[in-house]
């Protein structure tokens, strides 16, 4: 079993919430019929956006060896992913912090552009985690992953800044959000299984580790209680709990391809 | 392909004496639990006899090196004679080179809390002697050459129990473990 990185759990989570809240403010300003209060997208849901995520980046300091290295993490652009993602989340940061301070940037166009910049970081940041030292991880699936963490956390961070005609949209996004991540959770340890060695020892990893079941079944509880038209108060806290649970999972139990050597790949 | 020196593991000749390791850990003194030399045990599964066969590896030093091209802070080098080398005091221990390895070379310094990894013992080669582990290795199981200009008939570049990775094209070569032969009494 590897570290549970929490670092690397806190900013993921954390940057990702920030990006599917303004995803979905976004997506809202486009539904809005004009006389629902989104003609700009709120200050204070921006200042929410920028918060998490300068928190989320102060956690990722933690998991450096040397943090006074940080900035120098730009400094391989040309190949490396995690350079590409201190440029793509640095890059949302300072657009939403600008749209924080500028009415006219929050305005459905640039909150659309700081919405598809935002998933361009998510996915940016998915290939930083999807290392070819582990096959299980090293595919697309980072990707879908860090996504329905963005899709789950959107809609229960943005509840609080939408107008009550945007309401009963959130939870359906949320409810949404929420099957189609239990089915994804489900399915993919399963379809390890039918892997080469390594990815079937990682299937079999999440298969028996009871916190990969406690955390399918705060999926499905959340899914089970998110009804009604309007975001309930401690909804938000059990998506977290759910989606920090999940991705501490997904450092610590898929098998690196060096355990396996001396046996069949 | 330019100038790749790589090591030449016959597994034919191991023994398994873990000498290569012990060798790798006099001269380097790495933490406790770090090693960048490794003797893996094939498994039964692979190697079903009696005796044992063995996979002694350290960082392939790849034509294409993943650790190199993931480094955000480019702490690693490819030589011209294509050792791949790791500058500790650049690195800033941010783990990424240890996940996207998959031959698990490069391992976290504790104490340091940087990378460290196999350097083929770059300044004995450019003193003109051989890596560490090479010299030490009592059966001659282990050396090195340039493997864009050897004749490498009858070495494999995958064989069963290490992974393969046709993107990084590591440059270790190997030599099968001889089959044991079954030798009756009524045998001439
Ligand atoms: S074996 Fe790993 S550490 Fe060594 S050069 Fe190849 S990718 Fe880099
Ligand atoms: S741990 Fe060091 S050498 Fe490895 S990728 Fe990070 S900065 Fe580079």
């Amino acid at each position: 079993m590897n570290s549970m990185e929490l670092p690397l759990v806190i900013f993921t989570v954390l940057s990702q919430g920030a990006v599917g809240l303004v995803a979905l403010t976004a997506a809202r300003q486009w539904a809005s019929d004009g006389g629902s209060g989104m003609a700009q997208a709120p200050r204070t849901a921006w200042l929410t956006a920028v918060a998490l995520l300068a928190l989320g980046a102060f956690a990722a300091m933690f998991h450096l060896g040397h943090m006074g290295g940080a900035v120098r993490t730009l400094a391989n652009l040309e190949s490396a992913w995690l350079s590409r993602e201190g440029l793509a989340l640095g890059a949302t940061g300072a657009l939403l912090l600008a749209g924080y301070l500028s009415p006219g940037l929050r305005a459905r166009g640039a909150t659309t552009v700081a919405a598809v910049l935002g998933v361009t970081a998510v996915l940016v940041t998915s290939m930083t985690y999807a290392p070819a030292g582990f096959p299980a991880l090293n595919n697309a699936l980072p990707g879908v992953f860090f996504l329905l963490t963005a899709a789950v956390l959107g809609p229960a961070l943005a509840a609080p800044f939408l107008p009550d005609a945007h309401q009963p949209a959130a939870m359906r996004a949320l409810r949404a959000a929420l099957l189609v991540s239990l089915v994804i959770n489900l399915v993919v340890p399963c379809v390890w299984l039918s892997g080469g060695t390594v990815m079937r020892l990682t299937g079999e990893a999440f298969l028996t580790a009871p916190l990969y079941w406690l955390r399918l079944a705060l999926l499905g509880a959340s899914y089970a209680l998110a009804r009604g038209g309007r975001m309930p108060a401690w909804m938000l806290p059990l998506l977290a709990a759910q989606e920090l649970l999940g991705r501490a999972l997904f450092f610590m139990l898929p098998v690196h391809a060096s355990v396996n050597i001396g046996n069949p790949f | 392909m330019k100038k790749q020196l790589g090591f030449l593991v016959d597994t034919e000749k191991c023994i398994g004496c873990f000498t290569c390791a012990m060798a790798c850990k006099n001269v380097y003194h790495q933490q406790k639990g770090i090693v960048w030399r490794q003797v893996h045990p094939m498994g039964e599964s692979i190697y079903p006899h009696r005796e044992r066969a063995w996979l002694s590896l350290a960082c392939n030093h790849c034509e294409n090196p993943v650790c190199l091209e993931q480094c955000p802070v480019k702490a690693y080098t490819k030589r011209e004679d294509g050792i791949v080398v790791h500058d500790q005091d650049a690195c800033i221990g941010c783990g990424n080179c240890v996940r996207s390895c998959p031959y698990g070379a490069p391992r976290m310094n504790p104490v340091e809390k940087r990378a460290e990894k196999c350097s083929m013992c770059w300044q004995r080669i450019d003193a003109g002697l051989d890596p560490a582990c090479v010299h030490s290795c009592p059966v001659g199981a282990l050396s090195i050459a340039d493997i864009s200009t050897a004749r490498l008939d009858g070495w494999v570049q995958y064989p069963a129990g290490y992974p393969e990775s046709r993107r990084l094209n590591p440059s270790t070569r190997f030599k099968a473990p001889r089959q044991p032969r079954e030798v009756r009494r009524n045998d001439a």
